[in-house]
């Protein structure tokens, strides 16, 4: 069994709900995110938020990330902070970037909203580019990119930004196999990158999110309410499925995706 | 060559050259054939449009109608980028939609208040030209602006941009090959615009007056050589503003490549 312990509140959702006209789309959301720690190494953290498509996944990714107010409730980051727009991270499903920026414009203009970058934004850009290897496409407009480059320039654009919390909107849809295997990498890649790095994941597909994540929530309906919730949560550390190598052939990891899927 | 009739069908560019080159000679063929004694021949209008060329008049007409659309032009862009890009803010944007619905006004109308206004023909011309093209200008490039992605102001806001950065960003810069697509689109107005308003006031001459005294006396030969000049110098300054369009902002052939 793994070392490991949960500390500070990371984010706290606290009663979420949203609703158009007479129509309730999400209600009644509680979660919590904790900063995981273990001994001797840094160590982020990885959530997974799954659902059916249509259920509201996207709604209450973008209420998570500021980008839309919810009816009710609050998502609250670094202790009482209400969450706005530009506090997290943000990587769209079809990694939006600015078509009239090269990559290498756009990069060193998500460096200079970091203050902490100050002096260093070319530096760091040319470090982020090297290590996640887009040095050759840096002068590429968006349209000469791969999907696979695309992506990795949206998360490096986040990353320089700074913010600690990343927000990834159904990463995994449309990859082939071999691409599935490089995402997943570089995504766990990231959230060793720092300990307070937090990775909320938002997808249907079960069974890759889960072998990166170390907590599942599952968004879905329950019977006579209208308006989708967070049905269970579940903490894989505890299953001991957390940060292990070929997970998805456990008999574990199985039984946990069924029970996932049964629950949708 | 099977290919030409059917539809979406993409043809060698030898095929499409050598297609163009039929369909010239089968209109000039049908026109020779067809004229009576009114309306001149082909061969006498090219005879006609190479004497043309050869004249000073020509060239001193062909000036006053370019530096004046070219200066109507600019005043055009200035006015219509400005409310275009204050139509975001809610003060200007009933003033855009405005001047939107001004399209539906005809320069005839307004000929008489204008005079008024200006001191001489040539602010009168301006003038005119200025408030015929400036509609047609904002309406299609506030077009662009309520086309815009959303993702794209979505993006700004993650990264933290403020909304004066986000106006920046995304619609000055971002759209500014738009400005010149709108530019090289409206440039047929302008262009049209010009022979009308250059009738209002001859004594300074340029083409559309030229065109008028022809008309006046039943030059046939020489209308339709100066409609071939004006049309061949518009496919210029479309060629000349599309060409420098891809090469400030390359970003937008890739578009074109990819859509």
């Amino acid at each position: 069994m793994t070392v490991y312990s949960k500390t500070n509140t990371l984010l706290q959702a606290s009663n979420i709900g949203l609703g158009y006209d007479d129509k309730i789309i999400l209600r009644d959301i509680n979660f919590c995110i904790k900063d995981i720690v273990r001994p001797g190494m840094q160590q982020g953290q990885v959530i997974s938020l799954i659902g059916r498509s249509g259920i509201g996944k996207t709604q209450l990714f973008k209420i998570l990330s500021g980008l839309q107010k919810p009816t009710t409730g609050t998502v609250a980051i670094n202790g009482d902070q209400t969450v706005k727009a530009g506090d997290m991270g943000v990587i769209f499903q079809n990694y939006y970037l600015f078509e009239w920026r090269t990559v290498y414009q756009s990069l060193l203009m998500a460096a200079k909203k970091n203050p902490q970058l100050k002096g260093k934004e070319k530096a760091m850009v040319d470090h982020y580019a090297g290590e996640f290897q887009l040095t050759s496409e840096l002068k590429k407009y968006p349209q000469q990119l791969s999907g696979g480059q695309r992506q990795r320039a949206s998360i490096i654009q986040q990353l320089l930004k700074g913010s600690s919390f990343l927000l990834l909107d159904e990463p995994f849809s449309g990859l082939d196999v071999c691409v599935l295997d490089k995402v997943t990498d570089l995504l766990l890649q990231v959230s060793l990158s720092d300990e307070l790095k937090t990775l909320i994941i938002v997808s249907h597909d079960i069974s890759t999110s889960v072998a990166i994540s170390d907590t599942v929530l599952i968004l879905g309906n329950e019977a006579g309410k209208e308006g989708a919730t967070i049905k269970k949560e579940i903490d894989l550390v505890e299953r001991d499925l957390a940060w292990k190598k070929d997970i998805k052939k456990e008999k574990t990891f199985i039984e946990t995706v069924a029970e996932i899927k049964a629950c949708l | 060559m099977k290919n030409i009739f059917n539809p979406f069908a993409s043809i060698s560019k030898q095929n499409t050259s050598i297609m163009i080159v039929v369909q010239v000679l089968i209109t000039l063929m049908v026109w020779h054939n067809t004229s009576n004694g009114l309306i001149p021949r082909p061969g006498q209008v090219a005879a006609a449009f190479g004497k043309l060329l050869t004249t000073k008049l020509l060239l001193d007409n062909m000036l006053v109608s370019l530096v004046l659309t070219l200066k109507a032009m600019c005043y055009s862009i200035i006015i219509t980028l400005f409310f275009t890009y204050a139509s975001v803010i809610p003060f200007f944007k009933t003033i855009a939609q405005f001047i939107v619905k001004c399209r539906y006004l005809t320069l005839t109308g307004l000929i008489f208040i204008f005079t008024l206004l200006t001191k001489d023909g040539s602010q009168l011309k301006l003038s005119l030209l200025v408030f015929g093209i400036v509609p047609f200008f904002t309406t299609s490039f506030l077009a662009v602006i309520l086309n815009i992605d959303k993702q794209e102001f979505e993006l700004c806001k993650t990264l933290g941009y403020s909304n004066w950065q986000t106006l920046y960003e995304v619609i000055i810069v971002g759209k500014a090959d738009q400005v010149f697509e709108i530019l090289r689109q409206n440039f047929a107005i302008s262009w049209l615009m010009i022979t009308m308003v250059e009738g209002l006031s001859m004594s300074e001459g340029g083409i559309g007056s030229l065109l008028i005294k022809y008309n006046k006396y039943n030059d046939l030969t020489n209308v339709i050589a100066l409609q071939l000049l004006i049309f061949l110098i518009g496919l210029c300054f479309d060629f000349l503003l599309g060409t420098t369009r891809r090469w400030l902002f390359p970003h937008c052939k890739l578009k074109q490549a990819t859509s």
